[in-house]
C-alpha cells in the first residue's frame, strides 16, 4: 500500500537495511528521509501515512521517554531519541529512536498519533530508495569518490590504456550526518567528518540518482576580521520561502547563507550573524510565522531557548569586528530544557523538553505565545 | 480470574524467538481469554519492564511492550516485537473484569532475564597523537579499541586532567552527538572544542584554550567505556602530554625531508615531516606513483610520533622519476592542512588558502656506485 507514485520518486518496494536511525526530514508527499550513520546511508521511505487532519491541533505527551521504554521493553536509559519530524499532511509526529546500545541496539521509527498513541513505522515491504553518504572528495579531486590504493589487499583492479591500477571506495573517512532538510528537489545534508575538520553541506538531488553535489562552505566568524573556512554544521533551518539557510556550527557562530548561492563545486561565504558563547552547543532550529513575520527558534545545550526575527538576520551586517552584544538581536524565551523542535501545522511549535530529573516530554506551544 | 490456580512465568523458545510463557491457567480462564478478540486480550494482559510498573500505574495510558499474545494448548505466550533484554526484569499484568467491588483487579507476576556474565575482553589499543607534545591549539584525539564499541560513552568515559596537580580540565572536548566513529566502531574521534581554539570567537575569548600552554595533561579513558557487547574494558588507559605553543602554519610538503632509496633495492622511501601530522589522515593521504602515474604496489607505514612516513615497494626501485602524491586534506595536530591554516589571520598573506588539488613531489632513487675493483 502506498499513497505516493513510487515510480515518480524512484522508490521500490522492499525492506530497507537500516542499521541505525538518526536525523529525520520529510520530503515531497510525506516521504521520510532517514539518516543511517552506522550504515553511511540515507533512506527515503514512503511511510504511507494518509491520516487526515480537520483542524490544527496541539500534541502533548508527558514522559515520552518512559512511554517509549515501556513500549520498547527496556529501561529509560536504553531509549535514545535521535530526532523528531512532523508529517506535512497528517501532522503525526515521527521519532527516530535507538533502543539499547552496542551490538544489541535496534533502530526504530515511531509514529505518535493525534491521541499520543505510539506505533512502530513498519519497514517491511515498503516503497523506499537509498543513497550512500561516503565522505565527500576534495574540490577538483579527479579521483571523485574512489581512491587509488597501493598493495594488493584492497580495492579492485582496473585497467586504462594498458595500465593496471587498483581503486577502492573511500571507506576510511566516514561522514556523520548531523542534520537534514529537503528544499525544492534537493536534500541538504550537513555532516561532520571523523578525520579532517571540514564544513561540508551536501546537496543530494531527490529522486536519488547516485550523484551527490558537494559544497564546501566558507564562512566568516566574529574574530577581529579573522577568517576561517571550515567547521561542521551542527544544525540548520531553511527559511524565507527556502531562499535562506541559518546554520549553527560546532564552534557556535550562527551563520546565514543564501540557497541561491549554493552551486556545486564552489565555496560560498556565509555571513556570521550571531555567536552563542562558550561551552554551548546548538541542538536544533525551527522557523515559524507570527503576525506575518517569520521567526526562528534556536535550542541550545547550555544557553536558554533563543528567538530571532528573520528580518533582523537580513539586516545584520557580517560580523567581522568584535562588538557587544555579539550579532543579531535575540530574545531569550523561558522554556527550559528544550532539545528537538518542529513546526506543528503552522499553529504550534512542538518541543522536546527535559525536566531537572531528566524526564523528556513533548509540549506544543501556540505560536501566538512565542 | 482469581480462582484456584497458580500462574507461572517462564522463558521459552516459541516461534523462533525468546518469548514469555505463562502457564497455570484454569481451563475456564483459557477458554474465556481465547474467546476474546486480540485487542481485548491485549487490554487484559500486558507486559512492562518491571521498573516501569509503578510508573505505569500512575500513567493511565502507558502503552505496554509491543508484541502479541497467543494461546497454545495450556499456556499463553507473549511474542515481543523487540527482544527481551538480558539483566532486565519484566512483569506480566493481568487485569480481571470488575469484581464485587466494581474495581478492576490487577495481578502482577515478575521474571528476570538473566545476564550472561563473561570477563571483559576489549582494551584500548592506542591513543593518538603518539607524540609526547600537543600544541595548545590541538584539535583532535583518536582512541583505538580492540573491538567494536557502544556509542554514547565518549562524554562520560573520556576525561582530561592536569598532570601537575591532578585537577580535571572541564569542557575540553566538544560534546559531539552523534559521536564520530569509524565504520567498524573501533576508532573514536574526539574534537577539542573548536570554538575555544579559534582566536576571536566568543568561546575562546570567554573561556580560553581548552589546554594551557606549559601545563602537562593526561588523557584518561575509563574502564567503564562499554564495548558493543555492553562489556566494560579490561582496564582503563591514559596518555600524558606536554603542552607547547600553538601551531598555525599550513602543512607544506616542500618543508619535508625525503630520504630516497637506492635503485635496485626495496629499501623504504622515508618522508620526514617538519611536525607531527594527523594519524588517521596519514593512513591514506600519501602514496607513490611511477612516472606514468600508476600507483606502485607496496606498503606505507607511519613512523614514531607521526613524524615519518615510509613506503616499501613490492618490486625493487628502478631508475627514473617517481612521484609522491599528497592529499591536500592532510592535517597536522592543530587542524592546519595543506590547503589552509585552521584559523587564518587575514593579515598574513602567506597564510592564504592554497590550491586544493593534490600535491605531487617528484623524486628519483639514488644510483649506487658499484665498488671499484682494486
Amino acid at each position: 500500500m502506498t499513497t505516493v507514485d513510487i515510480s515518480k520518486y524512484g522508490l521500490e518496494v522492499g525492506t530497507p537495511a537500516i542499521k541505525s536511525v538518526g536525523p529525520l526530514a520529510f520530503g515531497p508527499e510525506g516521504i521520510l528521509f532517514v539518516a543511517d550513520n552506522l550504515g553511511a546511508t540515507i533512506f527515503a521511505i514512503d511511510v504511507d501515512d494518509s491520516d487526515s487532519v480537520s483542524e490544527p491541533r496541539p500534541l502533548d505527551v508527558d514522559n515520552i521517554d518512559t512511554r517509549l521504554a515501556a513500549y520498547l521493553g527496556c529501561s529509560r536509559e536504553d531509549v535514545f531519541i535521535r530526532d523528531m519530524a512532523v508529517h506535512p499532511s497528517s501532522q503525526n509526529v515521527y521519532l527516530s529512536v535507538m533502543r539499547g546500545s552496542g551490538s544489541s541496539a535496534m533502530p526504530v521509527l515511531i509514529k505518535i498519533g493525534a491521541d499520543g498513541t505510539l506505533s512502530e513505522v513498519t519497514l517491511e515491504d515498503v516503497p523506499f530508495s537509498q543513497t550512500a553518504i561516503e565522505n565527500a572528495p576534495a574540490q577538483d579531486d579527479e579521483r571523485l569518490d574512489t581512491r587509488l590504493v597501493q598493495g594488493n589487499r584492497e580495492g579492485e583492479v582496473r585497467e586504462r590504456d594498458g595500465v593496471r591500477y587498483r581503486v577502492a571506495r573511500d571507506r576510511l573517512r566516514t561522514a556523520t550526518v548531523t542534520d537534514m532538510a529537503y528544499v525544492d528537489g534537493l536534500l541538504l545534508v550537513a555532516g561532520a567528518s571523523n578525520e579532517e575538520f571540514s564544513s561540508t553541506l551536501r546537496r543530494i538531488p531527490f529522486p536519488f540518482d547516485g550523484n551527490t553535489l558537494t559544497n564546501s562552505l566558507e564562512i566568516f566568524h566574529v574574530s577581529h576580521g579573522k577568517y576561517e573556512t571550515a567547521s561542521p554544521i551542527r544544525t540548520f533551518v531553511p527559511y524565507g520561502g527556502n531562499a535562506s539557510v541559518l546554520a549553527s556550527y560546532t564552534c557556535t557562530p550562527v551563520v546565514h547563507f543564501s540557497l541561491k548561492d549554493l552551486k556545486s563545486e564552489t565555496q560560498i561565504k556565509g555571513r556570521t550573524v550571531a555567536e552563542l558563547g562558550a561551552g554551548n552547543t546548538p541542538i536544533d532550529m525551527v522557523s515559524y510565522m507570527r503576525d506575518g513575520q517569520e521567526y526562528l527558534l534556536v535550542s541550545n545545550a547550555r544557553h536558554p531557548l533563543m528567538k530571532i526575527a528573520c528580518k533582523d538576520i537580513d539586516q545584520q551586517e557580517s560580523l567581522t569586528q568584535p562588538q557587544e552584544p555579539v550579532g543579531v538581536p535575540r530574545q531569550t524565551l523561558p522554556h527550559k530544557g528544550v532539545g528537538h523542535m518542529a513546526n506543528l501545522n503552522g499553529s504550534y511549535v512542538l518541543m522536546m523538553e527535559q525536566d531537572d530529573e531528566g524526564n523528556a516530554s513533548l509540549r506544543s506551544y501556540n505560536i501566538s505565545t512565542l | 480470574m482469581t480462582g484456584q490456580r497458580r500462574l507461572e512465568l517462564a522463558w521459552a523458545d516459541y516461534k523462533d524467538s525468546n518469548c514469555l510463557r505463562v502457564c497455570g491457567w484454569t481451563v475456564a480462564e483459557l477458554r474465556e481469554l481465547g474467546d476474546l478478540p486480540g485487542a481485548e486480550l491485549s487490554r487484559r494482559l500486558a507486559i512492562l519492564p518491571s521498573e516501569l510498573v509503578k510508573a505505569g500505574a500512575q500513567m493511565q495510558a502507558l502503552q505496554p511492550l509491543a508484541g502479541r499474545f497467543e494461546i497454545d494448548r495450556d499456556a499463553i505466550y507473549f511474542i515481543p516485537r523487540f527482544p527481551f533484554l538480558e539483566g532486565t526484569s519484566y512483569s506480566l499484568l493481568i487485569e480481571s473484569g470488575p469484581g464485587d467491588s466494581g474495581i478492576n483487579n490487577v495481578e502482577a507476576l515478575t521474571i528476570q532475564l538473566p545476564a550472561r556474565s563473561s570477563p571483559p575482553t576489549t582494551r584500548v589499543v592506542a591513543i593518538y597523537p603518539s607524540a609526547h607534545e600537543l600544541p595548545v591549539n590541538q584539535l583532535k584525539l583518536y582512541v583505538h579499541f580492540s573491538s567494536p564499541m557502544s556509542e554514547g560513552w565518549a562524554a562520560r568515559a573520556v576525561h582530561m586532567r592536569r598532570a601537575d596537580n591532578d585537577e580535571p580540565l572541564e569542557d575540553v572536548f566538544l560534546n559531539m552527538e552523534p559521536e564520530l566513529w569509524d565504520r567498524e566502531r573501533r576508532r573514536l574521534t574526539l574534537l577539542l572544542d573548536p570554538g575555544r581554539i579559534k582566536r576571536g570567537l566568543a568561546p575562546n575569548q570567554e573561556a580560553g584554550y581548552p589546554l594551557i600552554e606549559g601545563v602537562p595533561v593526561v588523557v584518561i579513558i575509563d574502564a567503564a567505556f562499554r564495548d558493543a557487547a555492553g562489556q566494560v574494558l579490561q582496564t582503563g588507559a591514559e596518555r600524558r602530554y606536554n603542552v607547547v605553543p600553538p601551531l598555525r602554519v599550513r602543512v607544506d610538503p616542500k618543508d619535508w625531508q625525503y630520504h630516497c632509496p637506492t635503485v635496485g633495492s626495496r629499501d623504504p622511501l622515508t618522508v620526514e615531516f617538519d611536525r607531527p601530522l594527523d594519524h588517521a589522515l596519514l593512513e591514506h593521504s600519501l602514496w607513490v606513483n611511477d612516472a606514468a602515474g600508476v600507483p606502485l604496489d607496496g606498503r606505507g607505514s607511519i613512523g614514531t610520533g607521526e613524524r615519518y612516513w615510509r613506503f616499501e615497494p613490492q618490486l625493487p626501485w628502478e631508475e627514473g622519476r617517481y612521484v609522491l602524491i599528497v592529499d591536500p586534506r592532510l592535517e597536522d595536530l592543530a587542524g592546519n592542512s595543506v590547503i589552509r591554516v585552521f584559523d587564518r589571520d587575514l593579515m598574513r598573506e602567506e597564510d592564504a588558502p592554497a590550491d586544493a588539488r593534490q600535491v605531487a613531489i617528484d623524486f628519483t632513487c639514488v644510483v649506487s656506485t658499484p665498488a671499484q675493483p682494486l
